[in-house]
């Protein structure tokens, strides 16, 4: 229980609590303002909740594909989406608590407090967070279960795609003009604008959160569907067997 | 209504450059398997037993063809037949990091099975394939034969009405073996279980089955009960001769003689009728001053049809 633990608890406290220390104390090397030292901070503390949350959801596949038991859980009468909304409860679980374990260190070190914004933002972010991190575990899924041990550095490859574009250290303004039109196509980027836009920060997008939740409620769709067909493709090709050889 | 009712199903694996490599695994199998009986799949490496296993237990779809499970077609409605049947596998892999409790508790929530049921269920299959001692074990911590055990106490997690066992007592100890062949035929007889196994293992089949169906290159090629099949195969008798000198040779040109094998001192030959070429046999030895040290005559057992058929 103790070994199993370990890995759990690093990977729930370490790098959240890194990545915001880390971040916390080069604003203050900087010598930046308060409100752009919340920016970031936001930013972080989103970004590690959508990785946790991602990753959890990754697990439904990751687990079953190193411990090549693939074929026990596709025998089992359950449906894809029995695997990755169970595995998307338990990343927003994980998720709430990096929040608040990130949220209090944040506020203790650097005099951040994220329920500033109220609690309504606030729970609007962490939607807009889990949300995208259904999408990024599904299409991790969806690798996997595609092309095997090839995809498996997707799982920690994607969420930085989501940390270059959606706006998680700076405004999406500073982008080039094509990265900015890909990173509004990124929910995330508008839920951390209307979360910001409590803070102060002149906001990007108007309607942020129902376009926001419009284009993930579409992600999570078509993630979904990809990965049903990914599943059915598998079990067409053998690839459900080799994975579990 | 049938246990199993696959008609002309046919499966080619594709891969390579633009999928271009094609391997024929099955090329119209039909298999029908009454309830409550077990069936042997037996065929060489390859054959394609494990292929027809896995598209019956739904992991695969076949490219052609009719497959009904328990009356329900496996490509169009999986999870029902998914309900109602489970299955074991020889090299059978799990949640490495989990104990033995806790990866049929596991299983078991996926079979909607929970709270004190689940519990008791679980509780029931420990006992029943001995792994009390092994509660706190992780996986990847037990020896090949109590890994084997605990793949067929997850198989039996939602009581089955159809039960796959892929080569279940592979790379076995003996007494393990036994064990579980012990397990297998409790299964049928307490249960009423349908059983569909694969097998290398003559004896298991022999053991185990009411039906034997020998599968080779994606076909086939023969089905029925174990002696029906040594009939059925008409692969003649075999008499074990030990000769000195060993004359492998002069045997083998013997009128009736089909084929002569040589090993250990011994020649087997397989002829055509036993009670008329052995008189002939000993005659032509004495008459060429050989000496007999020993004879045998048997009928072909399995091994034997296997061997003649996977020719």
């Amino acid at each position: 229980m103790g070994t199993r633990n370990v890995f759990f608890m690093f990977e729930l406290l370490f790098w959240p609590v890194v990545g915001v220390l880390t971040i916390g104390l080069m604003t203050r090397f900087l010598d930046v303002t308060q409100e752009q030292r919340s920016f970031v901070l936001i930013g972080q503390m989103a970004f590690s909740v959508v990785g946790t949350c991602q990753l959890d959801v990754a697990y439904a596949v990751l687990y079953d594909f190193w411990s090549k038991s693939m074929k026990h859980q596709f025998l089992a009468p359950i449906g894809v989406r029995h695997l990755t909304i169970g595995s998307w409860l338990v990343g927003m679980l994980r998720g709430s608590l990096v929040f608040a374990l990130t949220g209090i260190l944040a506020w203790w070190a650097f005099r951040f407090d994220p329920l500033a914004a109220g609690l309504p933002a606030t729970l609007a972010l962490l939607a807009g967070c889990f949300l995208t991190a259904w999408i990024v575990g599904v299409l991790v899924c969806t690798l996997i279960v595609l092309f095997g041990g090839r995809a498996e550095t997707a799982a920690w490859a994607s969420i930085n795609l989501v940390l270059a574009l959606a706006g998680i250290y700076y405004p999406v303004s500073v982008l080039p003009p094509p990265a900015a039109a890909v990173a509004s196509g990124v929910p995330l980027t508008y839920f951390l604008d209307a979360y910001r836009a409590q803070f102060g920060f002149p906001a990007v997008y108007s309607n942020a959160i129902p376009t926001g939740l419009a284009l993930a409620v579409l992600y999570v769709a078509l993630s979904h569907l990809a990965l049903v067909a990914a599943v059915r493709r598998a079990r067409r090709t053998g690839q459900l067997l080799k994975m579990s050889e | 209504m049938l246990a199993i009712d696959a008609r002309e199903v046919e499966k080619t694996f594709r891969g390579g450059w633009m999928r271009r490599r094609q391997t024929p695994a099955l090329r119209g199998v039909s298999l029908q398997v009454e309830p409550g009986a077990i069936v042997g799949l037996l065929g060489p490496n390859g054959a394609g037993k494990t292929t027809l296993l896995s598209i019956l237990a739904t992991l695969l779809l076949p490219d052609r063809g009719d497959v009904k499970v328990l009356g329900v077609d496996v490509c169009r409605n999986p999870t029902a037949v998914r309900r109602r049947i489970n299955m074991a596998s020889g090299n059978a892999s799990f949640l490495w990091s989990l104990r033995p409790p806790e990866i049929l508790a596991f299983y078991g929530r996926l079979y909607g099975v929970s709270g004190r049921d689940l519990r008791r269920r679980v509780d029931e299959l420990i006992g029943t394939f001995e792994l009390e001692a092994h509660r706190r074990t992780p996986y990847n911590e037990l020896s090949t034969g109590l890994k084997q055990r605990l793949a067929l106490a997850k198989s039996l997690l939602n009581d089955p009405a159809l039960l796959f066992l892929d080569e279940p007592t592979l790379g076995l100890d003996p007494d393990v073996s036994v064990r579980i062949r012990r397990v297998i035929a409790e299964l049928r007889r307490t249960r009423g279980m349908t059983i569909v196994l694969t097998t290398h293992y003559m004896r298991e089949a022999e053991d185990l089955c009411d039906e034997i169906a020998f599968i080779k290159g994606g076909r086939i090629l023969a089905r029925g009960t174990a002696d029906a099949l040594k009939r059925q195969i008409r692969i003649g008798d075999i008499i074990a001769v030990r000769t000195d000198p060993p004359v492998p040779a002069m045997l083998a040109d013997a009128q009736g003689v089909l084929r002569c094998v040589a090993s250990d001192g011994w020649v087997e030959c397989t002829v055509d009728a036993a009670e008329k070429r052995l008189p002939e046999l000993l005659r032509t030895l004495h008459m060429e001053g050989v000496v007999v040290r020993g004879i045998e005559v048997r009928e072909p057992d399995l091994e034997d049809v296997f061997v003649e058929l996977a020719r």
